[in-house]
């Protein structure tokens, strides 16, 4: 499919000049809320930064709807833990819109261990005319009143304010990896490496614990949860990924524990690729339900994989991101790179699936003609306005003209996140530091 | 061999990934550590199988020559610690700070069960080194212990628990390496230089990551010893469903036949 690079090289931080990247803007998490309208991005710092997509108008009808910058602020700050003597990271790890239910908008952020609702919310009027207190802020000698006026609303220059509106913390002994919004909007979840806690968004001091995979020895552990999702519709089912590379699918109905599952994803490990880092490249780094619901998705190493909710035994669908990284596998490991945890997105309609890769690269695998194309987000290699080229990696044999060879990538420019409009074919990428945003070719 | 090279490389690689975790910024990460180990615990196998692979290897051919082969071999892993079990308490506990200083950047709890258990009786070893070698062949790398220890101990009072589990095992691995000690008086310079290794490369913390010979990386393994028993029951249906499938013939991964030839050798060992 083409695409018209709309290009917005937004960077995250907006004090400094120079163009090296500092870590604190790498950014860790993209996420559009659920119209769209907006568009959230967490960075390592523990930043806040959110887009809103400008209206279309009739004047300039080449420039649909460009999003802007709409509020920052900071959610996290480093903290540091006493009793353990840890030291813990403000990194935003992920952020959820909540449904919109007001005019203020809501979102939950979280780092490592705490949750945040952050409520954003504008301001465009100002009243003025009070009797205690003058225009400044300074009470007014009593004295001096002698006559009484009713205060006015009078419009002011659009002020965007974040505040936060709960803290969910304390309940998470581990790393806290996901957070999943419910669809009865009234409570969510949030998963360490052992542990599903339940939380209800008006209570901040009570959290309920559904999963627990903590063996009693904890020599005896095997794998911990990767990722955590709530079934888009069914308000009582939930799935979980593990380090296994299995998906387990529980409901909430059958006990308040669900430590049993209802349904178990596995697809037997294929012997022939036995390696070393067997365990490392099946380890799932993402899951996501498709917007129908029918589906799953889930993100290991190397491949993507769709399956039916209904056939637990082997995915539907299997695609590769990039194969060609199965041999090299050590010197991924060496350089931490095997660690890395890509993200995939689905589209509005189910019907393509996203997700990066090194160098830049991130993919698209049409489910329905079967057709993937690799493309890539960069300033030096695409301009403005100008429509992606296809790229192509080289596996070994001669290298045609505009393909690049596996050795010559770039292990240092990945892309972990990435998002996609809820209806249209708007996409936001991020690179390290760089978010790009990526519309549909405008006829 | 190569295939030894390449474990013990990937074994170090994977030691000092562990080691950086416990200093880096945001705490431990259970997840990659966990990864972490398994990597380490496949390296370790290959690595002791392809060693003892060899070494039945050869002794269908020139046997009595090449048992001393694999002692001198197994004393030269060892030989810190065979000195450590064949002095006194007093010259002992002399001796232990420098091996500590070592596997202290990873785990300080763990050497001291350790020391405590390095007095078996000779008379098991003759019983126990072929379970021995079987044991140590399918034993798991306790590194996470040591992450898990951390994680959890103001909250978690297993600390207790995973010392006593851990020395049933420790018995067994100090017990072989005495067995190495019995040779040992045959020849006493390679004990001496690896000796040497292991203080120079103690002398110098920053860089203890990266100094790690074969004497450190074989002693910090073998000090983590024991018990990841939950690996161990998923590893004893890999190799069997591993004995069960073809080759492949893809020479691309090395130790792929490696691990495919750990079935067999393990019976060889138990015999051995």
């Amino acid at each position: 499919m083409e695409e018209e690079s709309d290009c917005r090289k937004i960077n995250n931080s907006f004090l400094r000049d120079h163009n090296y990247a500092t870590e604190a803007d790498i950014i860790s998490t993209v996420e559009f809320n659920s119209t769209g309208e907006l568009l959230a991005t967490g960075d390592k710092g523990g930043r806040v930064v959110v887009f809103q997509r400008e209206q279309e108008s009739k004047n300039q009808p080449h420039r649909r709807g460009e999003y802007n910058v709409y509020s920052t602020f900071q959610s996290h700050e480093p903290e540091f833990d006493y009793l353990k003597s840890l030291e813990i990271e403000e990194k935003i790890n992920k952020i959820r819109w909540l449904p919109q239910q007001n005019a203020a908008y809501f979102l939950l952020s979280t780092n490592d261990k705490t949750v945040k609702l952050w409520k954003i919310s504008e301001r465009d009027k100002r009243p003025e005319g009070y009797n205690l207190k003058d225009e400044d802020g300074r009470i007014r000698d009593p004295g001096t009143i002698t006559t009484l006026r009713v205060p006015v609303l009078r419009p002011m220059d659009l002020m965007v304010e974040a505040t936060p509106r709960r803290v969910f913390s304390n309940a998470h002994t581990y790393h806290i990896n996901s957070i999943s919004v419910n669809s009865d909007y009234e409570t969510f979840m949030s998963t360490d490496d052992l542990r599903i806690n339940l939380w209800n968004l008006e209570i901040t001091n009570r959290s309920f614990n559904i999963v627990d995979i903590k063996p009693t020895n904890m020599e005896e552990l095997t794998e911990v949860i990767t990722a955590a999702e709530f079934h888009p519709h069914q308000c009582n089912t939930f799935v979980y990924s593990s380090s296994k590379g299995s998906i387990r699918l529980c409901d909430m109905r059958a006990s308040a524990l669900c430590d049993n599952h209802s349904k178990f994803f596995e697809e037997p490990e294929d012997p022939s690729n036995r390696s070393f880092f067997s365990e490392i490249i099946s380890s799932i780094s993402d899951v996501k339900f498709s917007h129908s619901g029918r589906y799953l998705m889930t993100r290991d190493y190397l491949t993507v994989k769709v399956w039916d909710l209904n056939m637990e035994s082997k995915p539907l669908e299997t695609y590769q991101v990039h194969d060609y990284l199965r041999s090299k596998l050590c010197s991924l490991y060496e350089n931490d790179c095997i660690f890395d945890k890509f993200e995939c997105v689905w589209n509005g309609s189910d019907s393509v699936i996203m997700t990066g890769s090194y160098n830049n690269f991130f993919r698209m695998f049409d489910r329905n003609t079967k057709r993937d194309v690799t493309l890539e987000a960069s300033r030096e290699n695409s301009k403005p306005r100008a429509i992606l080229k296809p790229r192509k990696v080289c596996v070994g044999g001669k290298r045609r003209k505009d393909e690049i060879s596996v050795d010559s990538l770039d292990f240092s420019k990945k892309i972990l996140h990435t998002a996609w409009h809820p209806y249209e074919n708007i996409i936001a990428v991020a690179a390290t530091n760089n978010l790009y945003i990526f519309q549909d070719k405008v006829n | 061999m190569e295939f030894k090279v390449e474990a013990h490389r990937i074994m170090s690689i994977s030691l000092g990934k562990i080691y950086n975790s416990r200093v880096q910024r945001g705490g431990i990460k259970l997840h990659k550590n966990l990864l972490v180990s398994l990597v380490l615990r496949s390296a370790r196998q290959v690595y002791l199988s392809d060693f003892y692979s060899g070494a039945c290897l050869n002794a269908q051919s020139e046997r009595e020559g090449k048992e001393w082969d694999l002692i001198d071999s197994e004393r030269e892993k060892f030989p810190p610690a065979t000195e450590e079990c064949n002095q006194t308490e007093e010259t002992r506990q002399n001796d232990q700070p420098p091996i500590n200083e070592t596997v202290e950047k990873a785990d300080d709890e763990e050497v001291k069960p350790d020391a405590e258990h390095c007095t078996p009786t000779p008379e098991e070893q003759s019983q126990n080194s072929s379970s021995d070698l079987a044991d140590r062949v399918s034993s798991e790398s306790s590194v996470p212990d040591a992450i898990k220890q951390n994680q959890e101990s103001p909250t978690d009072s297993t600390n207790a628990t995973l010392g006593e589990s851990r020395q049933p095992q420790k018995t067994h691995v100090c017990t072989t390496r005495k067995r190495g000690a019995e040779e040992s008086e045959r020849d006493d310079a390679p004990q001496k230089r690896t000796k040497v290794n292991v203080t120079s490369s103690n002398a110098s913390d920053d860089e203890e990551s990266e100094e790690m010979d074969t004497g450190n990386v074989s002693n910090l393994i073998t000090i983590f010893g024991s018990s990841f028993s939950g690996l161990l029951s998923k590893d004893g249906a890999k190799p069997e469903a591993e004995a069960q499938d073809s080759d492949s013939g893809s020479g691309q991964i090395c130790c792929d036949q490696m691990l495919k030839n750990l079935n067999p050798w393990s019976t060889a060992i138990v015999a051995f």
